[in-house]
């Protein structure tokens, strides 16, 4: 007899805190993927049911609840967090009871671990197409800000280092802000930037306090023509929270809304369909919610969710995303994305003005990354 | 008992300084007061070394500290102590580390740590970890003294060599007898032949102001 037992996974995103945005997000990403795969019959009949907490943007609670998951609620698999201080925080709990991670987001990279599985980009998916192309059109003196913690310092180590294989460059300064930053502590920053008006600046800032950033910028005066924000966190999401002053400022990612494809277009539809306008697609959305995919896939195919069975069905197995066809490297467990270059319209939407052709293969623990990198090149879209 | 086929132990091995010392040494653990925290300090305790913890990390350690482990985290990575460095005589440095990128690589280099340990930590591989490393530390302490040695050494004998020159210019004489001439003096003013040489340098010097 064919066991109908629902399966259970944990998801586990911040739904309060300063980076509650994403995190919000993350979680209807999944649960839009969920209702999907339940819709289709299920895996093979059984139904997936997420078991849903908030870890408050707090790496502690987010030990505490997927300790919670893993021993009270009995469950094997983990959907979950955003900050690399949260993933730190959880990675030895899934380690120690040999549980499953799926991580939807991009971080610094020099990290695998037997029981994560990484769906955001990696630096050398993100990092090197950014710097190419902001040096090549504006120029290569840049201004580094970024939150206070361990991604902002090693992505702005990885810019600092691309940026400086460039003639005439400069890294003019690096400043870090706390994570609650407001409008008030961007004011020296935005009156350093005046003077030392560079190419560029490279921003680093995650969370709520995005918002405050792009708007001290443009309250400044300042003109994204001549010396835009470029960034790899400031999604459609944080620019839902500026009120259009992100208009001009660049991202690079492998995920935007404005991807012309039919996968993508019908994906966001459905969303709407469900959620409506309660959360804002983004590239952490888009990866909770095909990395929710490619699990249910492998769950079908090993017909066990104990990691032993599992994991082998996982690695190098491909999915349709939204950004394109994405496959999960078997020997660093990190994913072949589509990096892509956008700049925001007047819609907070992001034209997308480069793109690679083909997927860029994850290298996690690359130390210098180089400018000219054949892997990195994008091509231009026609505008 | 070994069996007969086993192949016998000829001799046994006198235990490791390093070992020996392991109950006298004075730890300090940097590290915040978690479960990580804890479980390194009672392992500490466990081999049978003398134990503190501080965190936030301390400027200036306790006097005569042997050993300090170092939890290198993000929020720390800009201080800069007196003590990091890996320079002083008698205190070893090991990081506790829980990332690995190069950011973090990059503070475990710069504080002169002798090893790392992984974190969450373990009991198993910590009186490895700290034994080796006051071991490295001790033989690049020696390393370096010896090297200061050599240094002062083939400096005198580039001095001596210089004095010779000077002699035999000024005086005409020949390699050996400029030679002679240094070690007479050395023996008659109970220095080494370097500081003669030394002088002869100076004087020469002194004496040659003012030529073209």
């Amino acid at each position: 007899m064919a066991n109908k037992d629902p399966i259970r996974v944990g998801v586990l995103f911040s739904e309060t805190g300063v980076t509650s945005t994403i995190g919000r997000s993350q979680r209807r990403g999944t649960l839009l993927a969920i209702e999907e795969i339940n819709e289709a019959g299920g895996i093979d009949g059984r139904e997936l049911v997420p078991l849903l907490y908030d870890a408050q943007s707090s790496p502690p609670v987010y030990a505490r609840l997927a300790e919670q998951l893993i021993v009270e609620d009995k469950i094997n698999i983990i959907l979950g967090c955003y900050m690399s201080s949260s993933r730190k925080a959880v990675l030895p709990i899934v380690e120690k009871w040999n549980k499953l991670l799926l991580y939807p987001t991009l971080y610094e990279g020099f990290e695998f671990s037997n029981n994560i599985i990484y769906t955001g980009a990696a630096p050398n998916q993100n990092s090197v197409q950014l710097a190419e192309f902001m040096t090549a059109n504006f120029g290569a003196r840049v201004y580094l800000v970024g939150s206070d913690y361990i991604y902002p310092y090693e992505s702005n180590r990885i810019m600092g280092e691309l940026v400086l294989q460039r003639q005439n460059s400069e890294k003019v300064a690096e400043r870090y802000v706390p994570l609650d930053a407001t409008e008030q502590d961007f004011q020296p920053i935005i009156e350093e930037i005046r003077q030392l008006k560079p190419d560029f600046i490279f921003s680093t800032v995650v969370g709520d306090s995005t918002a405050c950033f792009y708007r001290a910028y443009a309250d400044a005066g300042f003109d994204p023509r001549t010396m835009p924000i470029a960034s790899l966190t400031t999604s459609e999401a944080e620019i839902s929270q500026m009120g259009g002053t992100a208009t001009g400022h660049f991202t690079a990612a492998p995920y935007f809304q404005s991807i012309d494809s039919e996968v993508n277009r019908r994906c966001l539809a459905r969303f709407r369909a469900r959620f409506g306008e309660d959360s804002v697609p983004n590239l952490c959305w888009e990866a909770a919610y095909f990395q929710t995919h490619i699990l249910a896939n492998a769950l079908a195919r090993s017909g066990s969710e104990e990691i032993a069975q599992l994991m082998p069905c996982l690695l190098g197995s491909e999915f349709d995303a939204p950004q394109g066809r994405v496959r999960i490297d078997p020997s660093n467990h990190h994913t072949c994305l589509y990096p892509r270059i956008g700049v925001v319209d007047s819609r907070g939407q992001f034209k997308i003005v480069r793109q690679a052709t083909r997927s860029v293969h994850p290298d996690p623990y690359m130390v210098t990354h180089s400018l000219g990198d054949w892997a990195a090149k994008l091509s231009s879209v026609e505008l | 008992m070994p069996g007969p086929q086993q192949a016998t132990r000829t001799s046994v091995r006198p235990t490791p300084e390093q070992l020996k010392d392991l109950r006298m040494l004075r730890v300090v653990v940097c590290h915040p007061d978690d479960v990580d925290g804890q479980q390194l300090t009672q392992q500490l305790k466990r081999i049978g070394c003398h134990v503190q913890a501080f965190w936030p990390p301390l400027p200036v350690l306790p006097e005569r500290t042997d050993v300090v482990f170092l939890a290198v985290r993000p929020d720390i990575i800009d201080l800069s102590f007196g003590w990091f460095g890996g320079n002083e005589e008698n205190l070893t440095v090991i990081a506790v580390v829980n990332y690995e990128n190069p950011t973090i690589v990059e503070m475990v280099l710069r504080i002169g740590a002798r090893a790392t340990l992984p974190s969450p930590v373990r009991s198993f591989g910590l009186l490895s970890a700290l034994v080796v490393a006051r071991q490295v530390h001790s033989e690049l302490r020696q390393c370096k003294k010896q090297l200061r040695k050599l240094e002062g050494k083939v400096l005198g004998v580039r001095r001596i060599e210089e004095a010779k020159n000077i002699l035999m210019r000024t005086r005409n004489i020949s390699d050996t007898a400029a030679y002679d001439l240094i070690r007479d003096q050395a023996m008659s003013k109970r220095v080494t032949t370097e500081e003669i040489a030394q002088t002869i340098i100076h004087a020469n010097e002194i004496l040659s102001l003012g030529k073209t």
